[in-house]
């Protein structure tokens, strides 16, 4: 079932950029989906355009059984410093006026199923860069969104910690079957993560091809030192250069 | 005890001691410059006469701070949820920042009857621009990721203030009070130079003036040291009320070990 359907969209910037040209992508309700590209490229305008926080110039953004709650990661934790884990990953049900109480108990479950247990009443700058996006991912997942829109969130993190994440983040997707949208501009992280990469054209970006990774779930270590996951990733690294010379 | 108290302190009793030295070698005589000794026994003995002069300072002092601590919050707000008030407004703020005090005060004092209420005006006007510039600039510093996300979540521009914005503006507007906080009393004591005598009641500024007509200068100097301690109690108060706030999060107030 089609959860979203981007239709020839565009999108220029006050400044004259234009950074999406004539982009189309379906997004199938419970998929996995990379959104892979170069640097620049729109990926995260897409993101953005898709979340409602832009509108496209032209196009549309059409959601056959409605827009649902979504949960949106961002390329840094973007946490507020100033209070505890806790209230950060609470916010989303605070602003959705929900109960002191209530928004505790499932800020401190969405905690503990990033593997944070324990560290609710530590500050932004007391936990680690790897656990500060755990924390931004627990946020995003506290109101148990049908939609999670992530704008290359493990960018900035080291090789181990963002290996981790990525096999802990499956977990979470097996677990509750959320529909995941994971934008970046690593070929191994898309090949690794997702049932299905779209790859996108540098500036002005758009979808120019599509590729299915038929490898089974639960994906672990293993798969990623396997000889199919190297042919997949010699495979999207070939269409990702032809999309940079498109 | 380390050598950050340590070194300060020393520094000041060698100043003192020579102070005293020079004083008594060359026998210079008081009213010209008293020497420390004699200061500190004159604010013992004139404690009676500066005391009550202090409190008036200090009372219009704090009034003036909170004063400008609201219309600065307030306006600064105001600001921050729209751009053409900002526009409209900012440079009448800074023309009231740039204006000197005492150019102004002689204006203040004749227009207002009450001495207290014009000393007050004159104080809060030196004391606000501080913290409703910094406010500004704290309210427009918020992470834009953060603002998006509670867009994404639907929050009405109330609770972007109240959850996102104030918090993040929060280290700004201690800077700019630290900054009030000195400016406030610098107002105070200004303002009252220029009253000159202030009815009854007068504040420690009118003392000096009227001790420097009676060439009492021992008291002159007990006062002035009366109104540096009350700065430097109001800057570390302050200081004491940002650290309390911002100690579990923010960069400054945090130790440097790591």
């Amino acid at each position: 079932m089609r959860l979203v359907g981007v239709r020839d969209v565009s999108k220029d910037f006050a400044n004259g950029v234009r950074a999406l040209e004539g982009t189309s992508l379906d997004i199938e309700a419970g998929e996995f989906l990379s959104v892979l590209g170069p640097s620049g490229c729109g990926k995260s305008t897409l993101l953005r355009l898709i979340a409602g926080l832009a509108q496209p110039t032209t196009g549309t953004i059409d959601w056959p059984s409605g827009k649902p709650d979504l949960g949106f990661v961002f390329q840094e934790p973007t946490l507020m410093p100033w209070t505890t884990a806790i209230a950060n990953v609470a916010l989303p049900l605070k602003l959705a006026g929900i109960a002191r109480s209530e928004r505790d108990a499932r800020a401190a479950e969405a905690l503990s199923h990033v593997g944070l247990a324990g560290f609710e009443h530590s500050y932004p700058r007391e936990l680690s860069g790897g656990m500060k996006m755990r924390v931004s991912i627990a946020r995003a997942l506290v109101t148990e969104p049908k939609l999670l829109l992530m704008d290359e969130p493990f960018a900035a993190l080291d090789e181990i910690t963002r290996r981790r994440l990525n096999t802990d983040l499956l977990d979470l997707w097996q677990r509750t079957r959320f529909t995941a949208v994971f934008v970046t501009h690593s070929v191994f992280e898309s090949v690794f993560l997702s049932q299905r990469i779209a790859v996108m054209s540098a500036r002005p970006g758009r979808v120019l091809s599509e590729l299915a990774i038929p490898a089974a779930y639960p994906r672990t270590e293993s798969f990623g030192t396997s000889a199919e996951y190297a042919a997949l990733c010699r495979l999207a690294s070939a269409q990702l250069s032809e999309a940079l010379a498109a | 005890m380390s050598a950050r108290f340590l070194a300060p302190v020393l520094v000041g009793l060698v100043m003192l001691g020579l102070w005293e030295g020079v004083v008594r070698a060359a026998e210079i005589p008081p009213y010209v410059l008293p020497g420390p000794i004699l200061i500190a026994k004159t604010l013992v003995s004139d404690w009676s006469t500066l005391w009550p002069a202090l409190v008036i300072t200090l009372e219009i002092t704090f009034q003036a701070l909170i004063a400008a601590v609201v219309v600065g919050v307030l306006l600064a707000v105001l600001f921050s949820l729209s751009r053409w008030i900002e526009l409209s407004f900012f440079p009448y703020a800074i023309i009231l920042q740039v204006t000197p005090i005492v150019a102004i005060a002689p204006l203040i004092i004749a227009w207002v009857d009450d001495v207290n209420l014009s000393l007050l005006i004159c104080a809060w006007l030196v004391a606000f621009f501080p913290i409703l510039s910094n406010t500004v600039l704290g309210l427009r510093s918020v992470d834009r990721n953060l603002l998006d996300l509670f867009e994404l979540y639907g929050a009405g521009r109330w609770r972007t203030l109240v959850d996102l914005r104030l918090p993040a503006a929060l280290p700004y507007f201690l800077g700019g009070l630290r900054i009030s906080g000195g400016l406030a009393l610098i107002g105070a004591v200004v303002a009252e130079f220029v009253a000159g005598s202030g009815g009854r009641e007068s504040g420690l500024a009118y003392r000096i003036l009227e001790s420097g007509y009676q060439l009492k200068i021992p008291r002159m100097f007990a006062a002035l040291v009366l109104i540096s301690l009350a700065g430097i109690a109001i800057y570390l108060l302050l200081s004491l009320l940002s650290h309390l706030l911002l100690r579990r999060w923010h960069e400054s107030a945090i130790s440097t070990e790591r």
